[in-house]
């Protein structure tokens, strides 16, 4: 993975200096909280329900044990033992004191991390395929294209006070991972048919309270323009995004007013007018980059491993987990294994610090010191022999991080909701952990196959209800909770925006009414059909008639 | 006069963050702030209102508290009305937490913010 070099270094530290410095400035009086605000939300600090909550920016979602460990320690040492992984591949630490965050900040920056622009109008955190690099069905591995775009965007002077905030996420592989199309800027990397690997850029995709897939601005960007064409996206947007009305100002908007063809010639427009060499990354820039990405040192292994099988056949429990947990690895004799942050007794996402270091352990000694964070709140050991998965399970284990629910009905994306969230409207925890209860037998979860549910605590959508098979949005209804349901959402590849069922559900009915959705899907499903599948085939009215009763 | 304008009904305790940790904190009757509820001064009387305000306004700008506001207390149960003022005042619901913010409040008694302290 990428290492810091002296730049980089001197930039984090620079940066924490200056936030000490706010922050005493802040509790002498010299600037006031209006002041304040904007400089600690530029250091991933918010003031949340009930105390600070700091945001942790993870690069593409790509740590390493040492990193890991080091999270494990703020945790026990700032805050109250644990973090939340989100939706973003970032982590969060929910009870930390301001007099404390410099020096988090001190200690992220001992392991090369930091908490800039996980908040604010900037180009944020970018995300990825948590699989990158690993996965048979890549075209490219999108880590040194994400690593260029932080290095450009970090700090990125003209585009540090956009209309709003402005996400990116790449995807290098055929199947989507990374929820491009749910975000600002989604790059695909493809391949053209003089077999020059480049990238479609997507433009306009967005969740929150106006949700909206991003459409194809241009098929075929090469590696070269790449820069000085998402450098003229920016400055269309920063010129004509909408700055009088903040639910107005996402470029996603402003896509939908103009159209996609005026703002596809804006940039056309924007980037006739700049110099693509000033801003392009030189070939041998990308070289450097693209080394600290090489593939570890794989070895040349049998794909087939005799005490692997002897344990799959021994072992029930490992055998479930093997089937729902592990994906296929490019490389033969190897395995991706994801790990589930999605226990039935606690909040999806959330890890103590123990467990932290116990992951950190088995990524040094299983998949070369390396985990990934996936926006669906799981962890990922991406490189790992499969000789070597019995073992790494039994230490899962040990760590109660074995779930064998990947993909599953209860690997639920879930939002801290009310319970912790300064902008919810209802809680979303104690809903996710019901439906994993009622849902709890776990050959029922397989009859039910992929699923994927996920929940908001209000109309922001950080639990991406808007894209779930089933997504749940949490809403207040005087001084009572009440889920509104949508169906047929999709964040991948074949991206849709699910449909509202109806009317919304007490707390107490909607487990219920999820339970009839899925037993009736269950009576309708043909063949190997998904959820998602069958709603397509049949459509809204026959659930709406198992939740409601016929009309 | 107090910036601090409530446009609720009925009765009022003023509420906050304790400015260092961060704390839900309420305005007392001593007229400092504290971590448990119970302490919450709690009235409908306008000057007394009046006075919180500017309480709140002093507190503020001597960087003790942050962001200050009114809520309605429901006058039955002496609790706060709104929903989300619950969850401020109980904590989270889940709350994996060690301690929990149950047993911090335990633990740690309350704490009180202003006053000669």
């Amino acid at each position: 993975m990428y290492r810091y070099d002296e730049f980089d270094h001197q930039f984090v530290r620079a940066r924490t200096a200056q936030f000490r410095s706010q922050v005493d400035r802040r509790l002498n009086g010299t600037i006031t909280e209006d002041q304040f605000k904007p400089l600690r939300l530029m250091n991933g600090l918010y003031l949340q329900l009930h105390a600070y909550m700091l945001r942790v920016a993870v690069p593409y979602g790509t740590l390493s044990s040492k990193q890991m460990r080091q999270l494990g320690m703020i945790a026990d040492k700032y805050d109250r033992g644990y973090g939340h992984f989100t939706t973003r591949q970032n982590i969060q630490f929910n009870w930390p004191e301001l007099t404390d965050v410099a020096d988090i900040l001190d200690d992220l920056a001992d392991v090369e991390m930091h908490a800039i622009q996980t908040s604010g109008n900037c180009i944020r955190n970018v995300t990825s395929d948590p699989w990158s690099g690993s996965t048979a069905d890549e075209i490219e591995d999108p880590r040194p294209t994400c690593e260029i775009l932080r290095q450009w965007s970090s700090l990125h002077p003209e585009f540090t006070f956009l209309p709003r905030k402005f996400k990116i996420a790449v995807n290098g592989a055929t199947e989507d991972r990374a929820a491009i199309r749910a975000h600002d800027i989604g790059l695909q990397i493809v391949k053209n048919d003089d077999g020059e690997i480049g990238y479609h850029v997507l433009v306009g995709g967005g969740l929150g309270r106006t949700p909206i897939m991003a459409q194809s601005l241009n098929e075929f960007v090469s590696k070269a323009e790449l820069l000085p064409y998402l450098e003229a996206c920016m400055r269309v947007y920063n010129r004509y995004g909408r700055r009088d009305n903040k639910y107005k100002a996402r470029i996603k908007i402003l896509v939908q007013e103009e159209g996609i063809d005026k703002f596809r010639s804006e940039v056309e427009k924007e980037y006739a007018n700049l110099t693509p060499a000033d801003i392009a990354v030189d070939q041998e820039e990308i070289a450097r980059i693209t080394a600290y990405f090489s593939p570890p040192e794989y070895e040349d292994l049998s794909d087939v491993d005799t005490d692997y099988q002897r344990a799959l056949e021994k072992d029930a429990a490992f055998k479930s987990w093997n089937d729902n947990n592990v994906a296929t690895h490019k490389v033969a004799g190897y395995a991706i294994a994801n790990i589930s942050l999605k226990p039935i007794d606690g909040a999806p996402g959330d890890i103590t610090g123990e467990q932290m270091r116990a992951v950190a352990d088995m990524a040094d000694v299983f998949s070369f010191g390396e985990i990934r964070a996936t926006h669906e709140q799981n962890l990922v050991l991406a490189n790992v022999k499969k000789s070597d998965l019995f073992a790494l399970y039994l230490r899962l284990k040990d760590a109660k991080l074995a779930d064998d629910n990947i993909g599953l009905i209860s690997d639920i994306i879930c939002c801290p909701g009310m319970d912790y969230c300064a902008l919810a409207t209802a809680r979303s925890i104690p809903i996710a952990q019901q439906i994993y209860e009622r849902f709890a037998d776990p050959v029922r979860q397989k009859a039910i196959g992929e699923m994927k549910i996920k929940i908001s605590g209000c109309i922001n959508a950080c639990g991406h209800h808007h894209v779930g098979h089933i997504g749940i949005l949490g809403l207040e209804k005087s001084g009572v909770e009440n889920y509104q349901v949508k169906l047929g959402g999709d964040a991948t590849e074949t991206a849709a925006v699910g449909a509202v069922t109806g009317k919304g559900f007490g707390a107490e009915e909607l487990i219920d009414a999820i339970e009839r959705m899925v037993d009736f899907y269950l009576t309708q499903k043909q063949g190997e059909e998904r959820f998602l599948d069958t709603y397509r085939r049949i459509g809204m009215d026959p659930f709406k008639e198992v939740l409601y009763g016929a009309a | 006069m107090s910036t601090l304008k409530h446009k609720g009904k009925g009765p009022q305790a003023l509420t906050a963050h304790g400015l260092r940790a961060g704390p839900v904190v309420y305005l007392t009757k001593d007229y400092v702030w504290s971590t448990f509820y119970a302490d919450a001064l709690i009235t409908e009387d306008k000057a007394i209102i009046e006075k919180m305000g500017d309480a709140g306004d002093r507190d503020d700008e001597a960087n003790l508290i942050v962001g200050p506001y009114f809520i309605d207390v429901d006058p039955e149960t002496g609790l706060p009305a709104r929903y989300r003022e619950k969850f401020r005042m109980n904590g989270p619901s889940f709350d994996p937490g060690v301690p929990t913010h149950i047993d911090h409040n335990k633990h740690t008694g309350a704490v009180i913010i202003g006053g000669d302290k």
